[in-house]
């Protein structure tokens, strides 16, 4: 009986299985180009190139110089395939527990070098300072209107570090309040600068990036640039101290002409609810092409770190210790400010 | 012969859930069942599906019966889940439910000639609310920030805090308060705006999202129950995932078309697309809400088995299995009531039941 059941069962399966179908993929729906039209369109990028490459030598030969950075074209052309192939990851990827991407970070670098070498030309000094690995905490002045000066310390960090690594850099939360940049910040590694998410970041050995003067730096008068503004209550140094993190002073010069504030429209930030609103020569008259960074000239230093893992962690809540350094730490970046600022030959040179 | 209840019992005998017939408080009875010696349930409407050991009695926690209940069956601890955590808007239901009926829960299991050592209250990560300015990590101690609370997560805020004086004030009674993290099992709100076809998002934000697996959640309800730690916890699962990528895994289109700014437009929307989302979950939407669960790691010396991804991944194969909806028949509450009255019978030294039972 059993052996009949089965047998019923397998002529039934056959039957089943003549009836499956190939499921292939369907064709897109519309227009569909003839065969040798989309076998173009695929090499389409390859003839580009080439055709390029064969403009650019002819190009040289004439004139005798590059005309055509056929390395830069390149970039180009890796960073778009790299964004598809970013694209064509679906949901299977994963970001870390603070919403950061690294893989989709490191397909802009190509971009942020770009502005780095050739838009802003930043010179860095004391990147021997950086650790390679291992717990530290970076803190900078803040200017420019919009945080433009992280991404440059990231940049320099990624560039120029014989261990390239990943800044986590702690953003105002005015910032995580607004589209589209509050996605772009989380996604890059940024958080919200809250004392909690710095010493999480810190025990994971990470390198966390801080700003003490907050909107109050970025928002500054043009006429008041390079002048620090108050360094908070000193709340990143009670955090270094309780993690055990020696904090590296930077000191960022440009980033205080790239949008100079002439201005401040306090009832339309009252409005939307911002810190201040700025007025700048493009901005807001030029609309979006006002939202372009002036080209000045950069300079970042890193200074030497200040030990305060020699300080044990129950001195994080002795003020006068924690005021002490904070002073130490913001006169170190003010005096760095002002020599870099003397090494720099000119605002756009 | 009767259970006296002993000043701080090592293990419950005589379990009371309130709210019973939620497929979640179910859940819970059904684990507890083989655990304890008596388990009973309250609850409003009849339980959905019948479980054979438990005693279920019509009982509605907005009215003041709880306290008689508690004092008749010499209950000494009481599961408290008749509480509303996912509600549309204002929902005047909500609020007589969860501020109205655990005051009277609290106070039917107060006072000296309450038999209750231990209670249980079923809360939500709702009562953290979203902003820009959370921290990533939200611990236990930042509920009820200087942010004015609304709606639901006011209601859940208002509860936690009676749920605290009661345990001020009782010093026999240990309170566990567990927020559970947002599930999105179907009937949920957030599993029904994951599972769109086409799913508009708030343009310019891709938050992230911590979930809790059902079984997770019923788990850490009976850990609390069984071991009794005392005070308040997160549960929530392990990870995150991107409101993006929880779209994508659940084969739908994120379109990033509702008004970042003024959420009460984008809920206008959602509720046009036929999803309500309550103003704390349009929040949520927006910035993300991720708890910090190290203290329940560290007391329970447990966490949840599904990760967020996993959990994502089980709604995204449920999704694509045809769901049976499984209540039992219409007879098996009678029959269910019929072994309850006979139980019953027994104890009290009935022969003839006791014979039959015995066979």
């Amino acid at each position: 009986m059993a052996e009949r059941a089965t047998s019923i069962d397998t002529k039934s399966l056959r039957r089943r299985s003549r009836k499956a179908k190939v499921v292939s993929p369907k064709a897109a729906p519309g227009l569909r180009m003839p065969k040798q039209i989309r076998q173009f369109q695929r090499q389409a990028p390859v003839y580009a190139l080439q055709g390029i490459g064969e403009l650019s030598t002819r190009l040289r030969e004439m004139t005798g110089r590059d005309v055509i950075d056929v390395n830069r074209l390149m970039e180009i052309a890796q960073f778009v395939y790299q964004q598809r192939e970013l694209a064509r990851r679906g949901p299977d990827y994963a970001v870390d527990d603070f919403g950061f991407d690294a893989e989709w970070t490191e397909s802009f670098l190509v971009l942020f070098k770009a502005l780095y070498r050739d838009y802003w030309r930043v010179e860095t000094t004391g990147i021997e300072n950086v650790p390679a690995t291992g717990r530290a905490l970076l803190v900078s002045n803040h200017a420019g209107v919009l945080p433009w000066d992280g991404t440059m310390i990231k940049t320099a960090i990624f560039a120029e570090h014989p261990h390239p690594r990943h800044v986590r850099a702690l953003v105002a939360s005015l910032f995580m309040g607004m589209p589209v940049l509050s996605w772009f910040l989380r996604r890059t590694g940024q958080t919200v600068g809250h004392p909690d998410d710095t010493r999480r970041l810190l025990e994971r050995d990470e390198l966390v990036l801080v700003f003490p003067e907050g909107v109050k730096g970025t928002g500054k008068p043009f006429k008041d640039r390079y002048r620090l503004r108050r360094f908070g209550r000193g709340g990143f140094v009670s955090t270094a101290i309780r993690a055990g993190a020696p904090i590296i002073p930077v000191s960022v010069v440009g980033s205080e002409e790239i949008y100079p504030m002439v201005a401040d429209a306090s009832p339309v930030a009252r409005l939307f609810g911002l810190p201040y609103f700025p007025v700048t020569p493009t901005w807001p008259w030029l609309g979006p092409l006002g939202m372009i960074p002036l080209p000045s000239k950069w300079r970042i230093q890193f200074h030497p770190p200040v030990h305060t893992e020699s300080h044990p962690p129950e001195s994080a809540n002795d003020q006068h210790l924690v005021m002490t350094i904070s002073d130490e730490v913001r006169n170190t970046i003010q005096a760095g400010i002002y020599d870099n600022l003397k090494l720099r030959r000119g605002v756009f040179v | 012969m009767g259970v006296t209840p002993a000043l701080t019992p090592a293990h419950p005998r005589r379990v009371l859930i309130t709210g019973v017939s939620n497929p979640l408080a179910a859940e819970v009875a059904r684990r507890l069942a083989t655990q304890v010696p008596s388990l009973f349930g309250c609850d409003v409407a009849d339980p959905v599906s019948a479980i054979e050991e438990m005693d279920f009695v019509h009982a509605d926690t907005r009215q003041s019966v709880i306290g008689k209940l508690v004092r008749q069956l010499r209950i000494d601890t009481v599961v408290h889940m008749a509480v509303t955590v996912d509600s549309a808007g204002e929902d005047r239901a909500a609020h007589e439910t969860n501020v109205i009926g655990t005051m009277n829960v609290l106070a039917g299991c107060a006072g000296p000639s309450s038999p209750v050592r231990r209670l249980v209250v079923k809360s939500s990560q709702a009562v953290y609310g979203a902003a820009p300015g959370d921290p990533s990590f939200v611990a236990e101690d930042a509920a009820g920030s200087d942010r004015p609370a609304y709606g639901l997560k006011r209601d859940l805020l208002e509860m936690e805090q009676l749920a605290q004086e009661f345990s001020l004030r009782t010093s026999g009674c240990r309170v566990s308060v567990l927020r559970l993290g947002f599930r999105v099992s179907e009937g949920t709100t957030l599993g029904r705006y994951l599972s769109l076809p086409v799913v508009p998002t708030f343009a310019g934000f891709d938050p992230r999202l911590q979930l809790l697996h059902e079984d997770d959640a019923a788990e850490a309800l009976v850990r609390a129950v069984i071991e009794g730690h005392e005070g308040v916890f997160n549960v929530a699962a392990d990870g995150i995932v991107l409101l993006s990528q929880a779209i994508a895994i659940m084969g739908g289109k994120a379109v990033p078309i509702l008004p970042p700014y003024g959420r009460w437009l984008g809920r206008l929307a959602l509720k046009a697309v036929g999803v309500d989302v309550p103003e704390h979950l349009a929040d949520v939407l927006t910035f993300g809400s991720v708890a910090d669960c190290s203290r329940l790691a560290s007391t329970f010396g447990w966490k949840p088995a599904y990760t967020t991804r996993a959990v994502m991944d089980s709604l995204a194969r449920g999704k694509d299995v045809e769901v049976i909806e499984a209540p039992s028949p219409p007879q098996e509450y009678e029959l269910q009531v019929y072994l309850q009255r006979r139980r019953r019978r027994a104890r009290n030294g009935h022969p003839g039941a006791a014979l039959m039972l015995q066979k």
